[in-house]
């Protein structure tokens, strides 16, 4: 019996293979985001300096919201995989053996984590030139807590996998949570600039914790409430999530 | 063939599995016994449904049970499945090799988890490409195997940790027959190597040709259990199959009626009950004679006359020996390929026909 480290670097290693082998999405998870920068930003530097607009320069708003639709994008691919995985019989053989489900699933996850954090560093390297004001200490703070939210969301959509069997049904369920979730925590305009009771709706999405978070660590601002809560809430949601994705690994299935 | 006294690589008493809950509950699995002796090829053989399936995934701790009991190579399969796991080889119908890795990394994964170390993985690996004729598209993605190397690659996985007892689901299934007789060959030298092997079948030829001792399964349970060779003994009535020359939604009314010219119409004083039948998909009435019953021969004339008289035309006639079939239909009143037939269709007029025939053949 090899060690949980051991097995979950092996299974690490076979999800990072299978990423390698397929080259098309790593050049998207490249260019999406510097698409959003390249045609998103132009439409916000209208309102910023506006109403409700947060201070600082345009990109000081939207790269870390970019950063965190990288990580939810890294994250939630995982389900799909898990499916084709249970139709052809992978997940089957791989439960019979003596492996760790929580290592199967963080073999996933960690996969997740170097798919969100590589192009993050390419978007952030991109954004400093555009002029996004770039304070190391926060970064390395931001690229953690994001990582916490990839593991969440890769967690949560390999269980989510698990349960649902079908890749229809996965497909509902992730775009159906995902406009909720991304509008609702500000990624793309800040809550800031609507009214109270969708800022009220804000603060039911973990997301939007993550997000706030996120703006002061990239400001610099490391020390604050809002940051505390955004780690305390991405980590509380990363632990339930692992634990619902293991747990689907190990129940028994017809 | 005596009756292997164990050790037991496999013992299952009383199990039992349902699906569903409440009145909507199907058993599929209703208080299954067996033992299977180390080194031997064992087969679980019944129609699709009859609950195979089941009982191999309650087996390798995929299914948790209802109730009963299973001990796998000395490990119960409720209260310590991570030991049955590290002694159990599974080869599931699905087959689950990764079909975007490499033959080779699927071989070298499987071997890590299982606890062999790099060099030992390696040594394995090299070992059984060349067991399997694999060396050649080892660096290769699964997904460009044909159907053959991709089932010995899932056979190999099953074995990469020599496993003290390998369970296959369906092993052969969508094989041509070269590579299912080169499969046989290599579960046959696992039993020589001292392995264990437990496998479902739907497939009589498989189990007879194959196997040590097979469990006839339907419904849930065991119906009957011992060698091909005793199994086919303890029915040695012999059968006959008739293909007569009528529309096939008559055939069982006509096999009803053969059934009781057979048994002497009316029935002498104590005699046999005479024939279980049964229509088989290519037409033929099967009449497999009970003990006591006239022999093949007398059956034959009986049921040509009886045809003649009904100026039915037979297209082709034989005494078949004894099969697994005509166990199986001894003890359900069906063939093992009726059973195996979906429900609904055309094929429910001839279901309906057997089953009141072996209501017949019981009184």
């Amino acid at each position: 019996m090899t060690t949980f480290t051991v097995q979950t670097g092996l299974f690490f290693q076979r999800k990072m293979l299978e990423s390698l082998r397929q080259p098309a999405w790593i050049v998207m998870g490249l260019t999406t985001p510097l698409l959003y920068l390249a045609l998103f930003t132009p439409l916000l530097n209208s309102l910023a300096g506006g109403p409700g607009f947060p201070p600082g320069h345009v990109l000081d708003v939207f790269v870390p919201g970019v950063l965190v639709l990288i990580a939810f994008g890294a994250g939630m691919g995982a389900g799909w995989t898990v499916i084709w995985e249970l139709d052809s019989g992978v997940i089957e053989r791989l439960r019979v053996s003596p492996a760790s489900r929580l290592a199967l699933l963080l073999g996933t996850v960690v996969r997740d984590i170097v798919m969100f954090a590589v192009p993050a560093v390419v978007v952030l390297g991109v954004a400093a030139v555009a002029g996004f004001h770039a304070h190391l200490a926060g970064l390395v703070l931001l690229l953690v807590l994001l990582s916490l939210l990839t593991a969440a969301c890769s967690a949560a959509s390999s269980a989510l996998g698990l349960s649902l069997r079908q890749i229809g049904s996965l497909a509902a369920v992730v775009t159906g949570v995902q406009l909720p979730l991304t509008l609702l925590s500000g990624i793309l305009l800040p809550l800031s600039l609507g009214p109270p009771w969708l800022r009220v709706l804000g603060h039911l999405n973990p997301m939007y914790y993550a997000v706030a978070a996120a703006r002061d660590l990239a400001a610099g601002t490391v020390g604050t409430a809002v940051v505390g809560a955004g780690f305390a809430v991405t980590a509380a949601a990363a632990a339930l999530a692992i634990w619902w994705g293991t747990r689907a690994y190990s129940r028994a299935m017809a | 063939m005596t009756v292997p006294t164990g050790p037991w690589a496999v013992q299952v008493t009383g199990l039992r599995k349902s699906f569903g809950a409440g009145n909507a509950a199907v058993a599929a699995v209703r208080g299954m016994d067996l033992a299977v002796a180390e080194g031997e090829i064992f087969g679980l053989l019944g129609p699709n449904g009859a609950g195979k399936s089941t009982t191999l995934r309650i087996l390798t701790t995929l299914l948790p049970a209802d109730g009963g009991e299973a001990v796998i190579a000395g490990a119960d399969v409720r209260r310590a499945p991570a030991r049955v796991r590290a002694r159990i080889g599974y080869v599931g119908q699905l087959g689950g090799a990764d079909a975007g890795a490499t033959g080779r990394e699927n071989l070298l994964l499987t071997g890590r988890l299982y606890g062999l170390g790099r060099a030992a993985a390696r040594a394995r690996c090299a070992e059984l490409l060349g067991v399997f004729d694999l060396s050649e598209q080892a660096g290769r993605p699964v997904r460009t195997y044909s159907g053959g190397q991709k089932r010995r690659l899932e056979i190999a996985l099953g074995i990469m940790h020599r496993p003290r007892v390998l369970f296959l689901d369906e092993p052969t299934t969508g094989l041509d027959p070269q590579n299912r007789a080169n499969l046989w060959e290599l579960l046959r030298q696992l039993r020589a190597a001292g392995s264990t092997v437990v496998l479902t079948t739907h497939y009589l030829d498989e189990a007879d040709h194959l196997c040590d001792r097979i469990a006839i399964i339907d419904h849930g349970a065991v119906i009957a259990l011992g060698s091909p060779a005793e199994l086919k003994q303890r029915y040695s009535g012999e059968a006959i199959a008739i293909t007569p020359d009528v529309p096939a939604p008559s055939l069982p009314a006509l096999a009803l009626d053969l059934a009781g010219a057979l048994a002497g119409d009316p029935p002498a004083a104590g005699a046999a009950p005479g024939a279980a039948w049964a229509v088989t998909g290519d037409g033929a009435i099967r009449l497999a004679l009970a003990d006591g019953s006239p022999g093949a021969t007398e059956a034959m004339a009986a049921a040509f006359a009886l045809l003649a008289r009904r100026g039915v035309a037979v297209l082709a006639a034989g005494i078949a020996r004894p099969s697994l079939d005509d166990v199986f239909l001894h003890e359900t009143g069906r063939t093992l390929r009726d059973a195996g037939s979906p429900p609904g269709g055309a094929r429910t007029d001839g279901a309906a026909g057997v089953s009141a025939a072996a209501a017949g053949v019981a009184a």
